[in-house]
This record gives structure tokens, sequence and C-alpha cells, in this order.
């Protein structure tokens, strides 16, 4: 019975190994070729490690990363492909599973790209085997399109998901010693920096107008939609399609990055307005300059709401108040 | 000065008793007034819960009334998140549902015959009045001029930033949470300027309620530690703050981890750290300040400094490190997008889908806010002139209330009240520079005038007063005129942004008059009276408490989205094809599909323009299954016409919305008003659903899931076999009916 089975298991394992010889060596010659980063291709060998029968899976990024082709894309994505790969090749592969990062670049495979009728890069095409435990029977090329900037981590799952189930090794990130060297050199100068000129600087932290400023900017940018643009990432201004500029966003719940600003500083005119005449004004000794200065600052409170009142018009057909001057 | 009879009662001791009295009346008003201006949506339409999160209060309500406080406390509900069921009684903030009930127990109890339903739906109203006398107490702290808080009682009552949350009928935690947030302000205020326990446990108390009652209790949790750290960063240590901190911050935990959705979180959350790491600090400063008044000596007292740092940081760096190693849970997601402001859409879908969840364009801080908004930062500028510890309080909250609101539309709520108080300072400094009659300066504002010496630069000169009365009237009249426009912008944007109820839509027929879309309530009607008492409703999970609270039938996901895997798979199913649909629905015991359809009136939040987001949550969960990018066209458009792509015209949501909406038009006409375009000749075809109910005006439609086939084929065949087309290639099937599941 014994024999019978290691028999059976011998029979099995000849033709696997009679198919397997050449292809083992390929993975492993081109493995060796690159032990850590992507393996780098050309037309050639781009025919060479795809060809069939493979006994790996293999991951290839075709991309443009020559700064001449003005891809931003494939260059940010650059440092993360090879993150991918190195953790990949770094970790500990189970149960077998071998698998080959390279990349492609357009400068070196112009052939490649204009067979696979490319128009954009980069792309990924991951490669299942078409023979071995893992090989799939349909075995065309899995496409992945970028669509925007994308870090290692997401892709790397995307992959994972089309591997065979099984443990894989995680992503690590290498740990940037030069940063944490730099900031806690940084950190130490800033206190003993502190320390030695603290009976300058005190006098500066401790001012009461410095920080009355500070919080009043704060405000006036938050309530003035800046945290919109920030997430938003709306335009500094748009054309109004006549040749010039429409500084102003039609509709309610838009704006550009520029009319915020301009809201921004009518309501710091107002402010402004308003704390003169209640604290600036009271302490003029001179009757006339007095007179003079409310009716001043009067007018500019009047002139800047009844401003801030059409504008808001503009943004909202329906709104029925308005102010004299505008 | 001559006297005159107003003297005599303006003055001495019957003047205080006038002024008393004054006060009294104008505060009455006030609330009188803000109460009032929440009535519209009653008075127009009737008294009914509005939106969507106050129905399932209401319903939680009329269980608590109907079963009493205990089963309350251990309701398990099995008619939602059907087949899972939630734990009620232990996920949601009990504090709107008992004082409902509360109230309605006092009012039965003194024989007043009075319907739940009506204290729920004016519950909101009378809280904002309150809520303009926590405002007047709150104000008054900060302010010694007697004008500031009547003023910002007046502002907190009518601003429409606050009664965008509190109309009549908006049955919300946020309803009575602003009126708590306000008065434990209030107390908070009071037990640091008096170092009072008392003050200190009463905030405490206010603040236990408030957790019990909204989950932005975290906002207080954070701001008054924060408040404390300043205060100790600016060397303003002292006993108050010690007493009132920690009398708050012992006695106010434990009255938050009573409440059993809370629990523990206090101690394992990191929204909740800083408020312990601050109780240490105090705890080392005390120390550190106890030990000093015994031991004289400058190099011993700049030990002892460096010790509390030391001993400070090295706490922090273990706060830091449980949290990483995760004994602390990390930071809640809503609150965590708070700072990182594109974390949400990238990891929580189901958070950044949330219409209040969405970023404010400044009309909106406009609209809300109105003449408040410039007045805002001056009020904030004129708390630097005295700079008390309240002041610094006020400063803080304004800053970090305005960033709040800026990332998230929602939190416009927050920012309001110190809105109010900040604009009521300004206000009420202009007023008692220019009111007081005679020449000079006003002697009831000189109180405060005694400025040290590093005071703000626009305040060094000592203040002489308005001198001509021509000045004084320009500038009155202008305020005045600002302020009556002010009533009017309130009255006006209640009117006509704020108190439509959502369930119930009014638009305005060609000759004027008033033209009511009821189509929610007559489907809603429609499911309770034609379906039986259990079929389960399948719909998106915004309409989940309505369905609940007016249908009474159970629902699969609704308004409270603690379980993203279960709404992914309604995603899922309402986004996939029919033959990958059929079998979900089938497996959740799904009776009706509804779905809400606006392309015949122009009703723009429907369903269809919500779909991307139910793509993008089964996305997140199932990304082989769906992918976002299948239902844009090659030029990346969201299209519903000709050009939309077959992922697109195959889903269950697209061909329920679409299904026989040909039949309306002539042949070839069929217009989607909400997209503005022509729709595809040909409508989409529905095999494994069959229509059970469309309203009125199409707003809501609603799909019976048909039972499996007789004869075992699969809807498809039975479908053509009806119309009389033959069958493509003959498959023999034979055996019991089986569920095909994939």
């Amino acid at each position: 019975m014994k024999l019978l089975s290691l028999f059976v298991s011998f029979i099995c394992i000849i033709p696997i190994a009679f198919c397997s010889v050449p292809d083992t060596e390929k993975f492993e010659r081109y493995h060796s070729l690159s032990r850590v980063a992507p393996i780098e291709l050309d037309d050639s060998s781009y025919e060479d490690i795809t060809a069939k029968p493979r006994e790996y899976h293999i991951a290839v990024l075709l991309t443009a990363a020559e700064a001449r082709y003005g891809c931003i894309l494939c260059r940010e994505f650059q440092p993360e492909w090879e993150l991918i790969a190195r953790s990949w090749n770094k970790g500990s592969k189970p149960n077998g599973l071998r698998m080959l990062f390279a990349t492609l670049d357009f400068s070196n495979g112009k052939g490649t790209f204009q067979k696979l009728m490319l128009q954009t890069a980069p792309v990924l095409l991951v490669f299942p085997p078409t023979i071995g435990p893992f090989a799939k029977v349909d075995d065309a090329p899995l496409r992945f399109d970028f669509s925007g900037p994308i870090s290692a981590d997401q892709l790397y799952t995307w992959i994972n998901r089309h591997l065979p189930e099984g443990p894989k090794p995680p992503l690590v990130r290498p740990i940037n010693y030069m940063r944490i060297v730099s900031v806690v050199t940084i950190l130490m100068a800033a206190i003993t920096l502190f320390t030695i000129l603290s009976p300058y600087i005190l006098p500066i932290v401790r001012n009461r107008n410095l920080w009355a400023a500070f919080s009043l900017i704060a405000i006036l940018l938050f309530t003035s939609g800046h945290m919109f643009n920030h997430i938003r990432k709306v335009p500094y201004v748009a054309g109004d399609g006549k040749g010039g500029i429409s500084y102003f966003a039609g509709g309610f719940s838009n704006q550009f990055g520029m009319e915020t600003q301009i809201i921004a500083a009518i309501y710091a005119v107002l402010s402004f307005a308003t704390i003169a005449l209640a604290m600036k004004v009271p302490r003029i000794a001179d009757t006339k300059a007095q007179q003079v200065a409310v009716v001043i600052w009067g007018s500019v409170l009047l002139g800047m709401y009844s401003f801030l009142l059409n504008v808001f018009k503009v943004k909202n057909g329906g709104y029925p108040f308005f102010l004299p001057p505008f | 000065m001559a006297e005159s009879p107003t003297d005599v009662l303006l003055k001495g001791d019957s003047g205080r008793n006038t002024r008393g009295l004054l006060r009294f009346i104008i505060l009455a008003t006030i609330a009188a007034a803000a109460v009032s201006s929440r009535l519209f949506s009653v008075i127009r339409f009737e008294s009914i819960i509005h939106e969507f999160d106050p129905w399932f209060n209401f319903r939680a309500t009329k269980y608590l009334v109907q079963n009493g406080f205990y089963s309350f406390w251990d309701w398990f509900d099995d008619r939602t998140w059907h087949p899972l069921g939630r734990v009620t009684g232990g996920t949601l903030y009990p504090g709107l549902m008992v004082t409902s009930g509360v109230i309605y127990h006092v009012l039965r109890f003194l024989t007043f015959p009075v319907d739940i339903r009506n204290i729920c739906v004016l519950l909101a109203p009378g809280f904002s009045g309150l809520t303009a006398l926590a405002m007047y107490f709150l104000t008054c702290e900060v302010s010694p001029s007697p004008s500031a808080g009547l003023l910002a009682a007046a502002f907190m009552g009518i601003v429409p930033g606050y009664i965008s949350r509190s109309v009549a009928g908006s049955y919300d935690n946020e309803a009575i949470a602003i009126f708590l947030l306000v008065f434990t302000f209030f107390l908070w205020i009071k037990a640091i300027k008096n170092g009072s326990i008392m003050w200190g446990a009463l905030a405490a108390l206010f603040y236990g309620y408030m957790v019990s009652a909204w989950g932005g209790y975290v906002f207080i949790t954070n701001l008054i530690p924060l408040h404390v750290f300043v205060l100790l960063c600016m060397g303003r240590y002292s006993s108050r703050v010690y007493i009132s901190y920690t009398t708050w911050y012992a006695l106010g935990t434990l009255a938050s981890m009573q409440i059993p959705f809370v629990g523990f979180l206090p101690i394992r959350n990191s929204d909740h750290m800083s408020a312990l790491g601050v109780f240490g600090l105090l705890q080392l400063v005390a120390f550190a300040d106890f030990v000093r008044g015994f031991v004289p000596g400058k190099h011993f007292q700049r030990l002892l400094t460096t010790m509390v740092i030391l001993v400070f940081g090295i706490a922090f760096l273990g706060l830091v490190l449980l949290s990483v190693s995760g004994v602390i849970a990390p930071w809640s997601g809503r609150f965590y997008s708070l700072w990182d402001t594109g974390y949400a859409k990238i990891h929580i879908p189901i958070i950044a889908s949330v219409s209040e969840h969405q970023p404010t364009a400044w009309p909106a801080f406009f609209f809300d806010l109105n003449f408040l908004i410039w007045l805002f930062p001056a009020g904030v500028y004129m708390c630097f002139r005295d700079l008390k510890d309240e002041h610094v309080f006020v400063i803080i909250y304004s800053v970090l209330a305005s960033y709040f609101a800026g990332v998230m539309v929602r939190l416009m709520l927050t920012l309001t009240p110190i809105v109010c108080v900040a604009s009521a300072l300004a206000l009420s400094s202009i007023l008692d520079t220019y009111v007081f009659a005679s020449n000079g300066p006003n002697p009831r504002s000189k109180a405060n005038d005694d400025t040290p010496s590093e005071g703000l630069r626009s305040a060094r000169k000592p203040e002489v007063g308005i001198t001509s009365y021509l000045s004084k009237a320009f500038m009155l009249t202008s305020v005045v005129i600002y302020l009556i426009l002010f009533v009017a912008h309130c009255t006006w944007v209640t009117s006509n942004a704020y108190s439509s109820p959502s369930v119930v839509l009014a638009s305005r027929m060609p000759d004027g008059s008033q033209h009511i879309i009821d189509d929610y309530r007559e489907a809603y009607y429609w499911l309770r009276q034609n379906t039986e008492h259990n079929a389960k409703i399948m719909s998106w999970w915004d309409y989940g408490y309505q369905i609940g609270g007016m249908a009474d039938r159970p629902t699969l996901v609704d308004n409270n989205t603690w379980n993203n895997t279960h709404i992914a798979t309604v995603g899922k199913a309402m986004s996939s094809r029919e033959e990958v649909s059929y079998p979900i629905l089938r497996q959740h015991d799904v009776d009706y599909v509804l779905v809400v359809f606006g392309g015949l009136l122009g009703y723009s939040g429907d369903d269809i323009n919500k779909f991307l987001w139910m793509v993008r949550i089964a996305e997140g969960i199932w990304p082989d299954e769906v992918s976002e990018r299948d239902y844009f066209t090659a030029r990346g458009e969201y299209r519903v016409d000709d050009g939309a792509t077959p992922t697109m015209r195959n889903s269950l949501m697209y061909k329920m919305s679409y299904y026989n909406y040909n039949s309306l038009f002539q042949p070839g006409q069929a217009v989607d008003r909400v997209r503005g375009t022509k729709l595809p000749m040909e409508g989409p075809q529905l095999s494994t659903l069959e229509e059970a109910f469309t309203s009125e005006n199409w707003i809501i439609r609603i799909y019976k899931v048909k039972d499996l086939d007789n004869l075992g084929r699969d809807h498809g065949n039975a479908m053509a076999f009806d119309k009389g087309h033959k069958r493509k290639r003959a498959t023999k099937r034979k055996g019991p009916r089986v569920l095909r599941t994939e």
C-alpha cells in the first residue's frame, strides 16, 4: 500500500518536474537579477518573462518615469512600487507562492506599449501562472488602471486580492531614521534656543495683541469658508466665458478661493469698524476729530454691510433684503 | 440734574426692583419669541415629526411611555436591522426620550390629557426658550454690562443657526442638547470664577445630563480641559481652578459612565484622554505649588518646574504608547475626521456620505448667523481687553468652534452659542458707549476701564466718551437698522428654509396657492395598510427610521449606521444585476423594496442621486464585485440616458427607478426632470420584482419581491415564457425548488 502511494506520487511528480525544470530556472534567473528591487525589463525580456508556460505570478508596471514624458503620476508612484517589491521580496513567502515584480519603462519598451495599445501610463498588469498549483484557466493578465494618486497599501491590497488564498508578507515601510534623528535634533535645538532666548521671546509670546491677531485671523479664515476650499480643492478663480474673470461662483454651496478671501476681507473691515467705533472713538479727546471718526467708520460699516448683502443676494437668488448704497 | 419720574424708578432700591422686573419681562418676551418663531411648520402643516432621526426618537419615546423605564433600558428591537436586531436600550442616548417621558407623566399627573406626540413636537421650541435664558446667564458671567446678557439671549432666541435644529417637530437630540451645552458652560464659568465645589458639582451634573442626551458631549469633554490647560500655560494656576476642575472631572466622569452607551469609554477612548491628562497635570501642578510654599530658593523652584514638565512629558508618552498598543481605543471615526479632513472619504464613506457632514461654504455662515458673523470677531477682540479666566474660555471656544463649523455643516450648531455671546459683547459695548445720554464716558462701563499697562493697543488711552449728539444719533440709527434687518432675516430664513417637515413637501400652484405633496406618508400608509405586519422592507438607510416609525414594518438598515457591512449588503443589492441581487433579497427575507424617485417631479434628493454612495459603500466591502468606475461612462460622466453604462442600466436601482416610467410619456419622450435628460426609448425590464405601489407623484416606488418560480425556472425565463418568447435552449432541470446562491 505504501509502495503504491509512493509510486502514484512519483507518477504525479514526473510530468510536473519535466515541464517545470526550465521554468524554475527562468524564475530563478530573473529573481537573481534583482533580489530586492523590481526587475528592469525591456521589450525582449518582457516577451520572455511573460511567455507561456510560466509557473509564477508576475506583476509588471508599465510606466514612463523619465522626466521628458512629463508623467507626474508615474514618478510619484515609482518609490511606492519599489516599496511593494521590496516588502514582498524580503518577506517570508508562504507555501511556495512565487511572484516576480518588474518594471517596464516606456523608453525601453516602446514596442510593448504599442502592442498593448496603451495610451496612458502607468498601468499595472498581473499575469497569473499557467502551470503549477496556482495556475488559472483564464491566463489573461489582470489590469489595474490608475485613476489618480494611489498609495502602496491600496495597490498592495488589490494585488493580494488576486493572488491565491493564504498568508502574504505584510507591506513594511522602512523606518526613516534620518527623519527621526533630524526631528529630535530640531526639537532639542528649539528647546535650547528657547531657553537661551527666553528673555527676548517671552514678551512676544505673552503679547496680548499678537494672540488677539492670531485668533481673529483664524476666526476670519474659518468663517469665510477656508476649510471648504481646503477639503473640496476649489479653483482660485474661474473665467466667466467672455474672457473676463468671475469672482463669485454661482450657487449657494459653491465658492472660489478668491471669493472667500474677498469675503474674509469684508468681514475684517466690518469687524475693525466695529472695534474702532466701540473702543477707539470714545478715546479720541478732540470733539471735531471724534465726530469725523464716527461718521467715517459708521459709513464704512454701512457701505461694507450693504456690499456684503449685495454679494449674498448674488449667491442666493431669492434673498429679499438689501441696504441702500448697493 | 432735575429729578424726573423715570429717575425715581431707575435709581436706588426701587430702581433695582424696576430693573429686575424689566429684565424678567424682557427675558419672558424673548422666550416667547423664541418659541413662537419655531411654530411655522405646525401652523402651516400640522403637528408632525420631521426629518429622519426624529422618527426613531419618537418611536423610542412611545415605547418608553408604554412599557416603562426599565423595559426601555433593556429594549431589544427586532424590527430593525433584520435579521440582526438592535440592542436599542444600550445603543442610544436616552436623555431626550426620558425628558419627554418625564414631562408626559408630570402633565398626566396634573390631569392634562396630552398626547405624547404633541410633547415630542413641541419639546424643541420649549427648550429653545430655556436656551435663551441659559444664554443670558452665561453672557452675564462674561460681561459686566447688563445689556450684553439680554442681547445675547435675544440673538440666541431667533438666530437661524439654532432654529435650523429646533423647529417644532424636529425632535432630535440637539433639541435639548444645546440648552444643556450652554447651561453646562455657564455653570463651569461660575465654578471657575468662584472656585466653588457646589458650582463644579452642578456643572458635572448637567454634564452628565448632556452625556445622556447627545454624542456631541465630547466637545465639552475636550473644551473644558483645554481651557484649564491654557490657564495653566498662562501661569494662572489657583486653588479655584483646582477645585472646580477636579470636582467637575471626578463627578462628571462618574455621571457619564452611568449611560450604557458610553460605559467605560471615558477611560478607554482617545476622545476623552485630554480630560484625564489635564486632570493628572493639575495634580502635579497643585503638588508643586503646595511644596513651593515651604521651600524658598529659586533653584529649587526651577527644579520643581522641570520635574512637573518631565513627569507630564513621561505620562504623555505613556498615553501615546497605550493608544498605539491598542489598550486605549483610537479616536472615533467621526471625531478623527474633523482633524484629518480627507480621512472619512477614503476610510469611512458612510460618514462622508451624510450631507450634514460636508464642509461649510461661506454663504451658509451668513445665512445662519447674518450680521452676527462680523460682530463675532469684534467681540472676541474685546475679550482680550480684560482677559480674565472666563474671557480665555470664550476665545478658545470661538476659535475651536469656528474651525469645526468650517469642517462640518452640522457643527454650525456648536458655533452658534459662542457667536451670540461674542457679538452681544461687541454690540453692547457699542450701545453702552453711544446710548448714554449725557456727554462724557458711561459710568457703568467705567468699572472695566482700569486697563493694565500691557493691555490691548486700542485700549491704552483713557476713555473720554462720545461728545456730540449727532454721532450718537447716527450710530444708534444704524445699529437699530441692522437689528431690524437681522430680525427680518431670521424670520425669513426660518419661514422659508427651516420650517418644512421634509416628510411633506410644499409647492406653489400656478395661481399662487399652496400645493402639498404628501407622497411619503401616502406610501408609508400604503405599507401599513396593505402588507403583513412582519413584511420586511428594504430601502436605503435614509428611510429606515421613517418606515419603522410611520409604516411600522421591519427594515433591513436604518439611520443608526452602526453596521457598515449590513448597509453595504443593501448597497450591493441595489447596485448589482438582478441575478445577483435576487439571492441577496431572498437570503434577507425581503418582501418589499422601496425606492425614492424624483424624476417626475424634479425632487433632487432621490435615490439615483444618492446611488453613487451606495456603490462606494458596497465597493468598500466587495471591491471585486462592485466598482464605482463601472457606473461612469468612458468620459467620466454619471449618466442615466442612452449613454449610461451597461452596469448602470442593469443595476437594480436604475431598473426600479425607471420601470414603466416610459408609459407616462409619448413614445421616446420620457424625461427625467432632476437630471434634465431624455431617457432611452426602451424602459428597463424587471423579472424578479413586480411593481406593488407607486405614489401619486412617483416619489416613492415600492416593489414586491417575487417568490421562487413554481416550475423551478429562473425568473428571466419565466418572464420570457409569459411573453410568448421561445426558449433559446432547452435545459432540463428537475428536483425541488432551490434557492440559487452564489
